[in-house]
């Protein structure tokens, strides 16, 4: 039963990364991309700000003493930010999602394959290799 | 024709995706997905913000005066955060994978259709019912995928 109610909870937490998607077209048509992007993690930053001053665990001491590289991933998240705002207008949330689905399949197996930023290494697999194929297909059918 | 530029931009966003999921799942996994996850957001607003002031053309709206629920697009984001914190724990992260894609499709499909929230319709027409059959099939295939992984994973932990 609980594992059926945090599927369903998980599956609403997908569907509001579209909702997400969803508001930011419109809203980069607007007020601009950048603007649109700024919102975003703004909001987000003050958000997470505010739960990071109740949470249990004090881990911001421990975070900036780890190696430089791990702190780095947040400098991609505009970029993608800025690219939904821009794409999702023009071609449709739909498409959009069924895009960077393929984007990040294929780029996760690529990275475990070479065992890229410390993950442990893990040889191409059928199973996402077809998934990948059948996402392409898609891809095609919804453009 | 502007698809061919912009299909592979999003498949762009995909890949930066992916990457910064890896170097935050090794940041995660040492200080917590709470830290990284403010981390993540601190630094995009960061570079936001030097985007807007120096890169951005001076717009005619500022985000002050777009309608308010337009700017409501973070609390999604977080709530997807926090939902995955407790989640992954309780289901593992094959399955947890597999309802993002799935909630995430749906409600895409959803809102091109319907043209929610200002969009412009996408009607769902034969080709994308052939494409949701598709994307359930690559959906399958990958759970299939990541729980081999997982079981192996737990292997290596009791061995």
């Amino acid at each position: 039963m609980t594992q059926i109610l945090t599927l369903l909870v998980v599956f609403v937490a997908g569907m509001g990364l579209s909702v997400e998607a969803g508001l930011l077209g419109p809203l980069g048509e607007n007020v601009g991309h950048m603007s649109a992007t700024l919102c975003i993690f703004l909001v987000g930053s003050l958000l997470l700000s505010l739960a990071l001053v109740f949470a249990r665990h004090r881990a911001l001491p421990e975070m900036f003493a780890q190696p430089r590289w791990m702190l780095t991933g947040g400098v991609l998240g505009p970029v993608y930010v800025v690219i939904i705002t821009t794409v999702t207008p023009l071609i449709g949330v739909g498409t959009t999602m069924v895009a960077i689905l393929f984007g990040q399949v294929a780029s996760g197996l690529a990275l475990d394959h070479f065992g890229a930023f410390g993950v442990p290494r893990q040889r191409v697999d059928l199973y996402r290799l077809g998934a990948l194929a059948l996402i392409a297909a898609a891809l095609i059918l919804t453009r | 024709m502007l698809s061919f530029i912009l299909i592979p931009l999003a498949l762009i966003g995909g890949v930066t995706l992916a990457v910064q999921s890896c170097i935050n799942g090794r940041l995660g996994s040492a200080v917590g997905t709470l830290a990284t996850a403010w981390l993540t957001f601190v630094l995009g607003a960061l570079i936001s913000v030097l985007l807007v002031l120096f890169v951005q053309v001076p717009q005619e709206t500022s985000l002050l005066e777009a309608p308010r629920w337009q700017l409501t697009g973070a609390f999604f984001g977080v709530f997807y955060i926090v939902a995955m914190v407790f989640s992954v724990p309780l289901i593992g992260i094959a399955a947890a994978t597999v309802a993002v894609v799935a909630g995430q499709l749906t409600m895409g499909l959803l809102i091109d259709n319907f043209a929610w929230l200002g969009n412009q319709a996408y009607p769902l027409d034969g080709q994308r019912w052939g494409a949701i059959f598709l994307l359930l099939a690559a959906i399958a295939l990958i759970y299939i995928g990541n729980r081999k992984r997982e079981l192996a994973n737990q292997k290596i932990d009791k061995s």
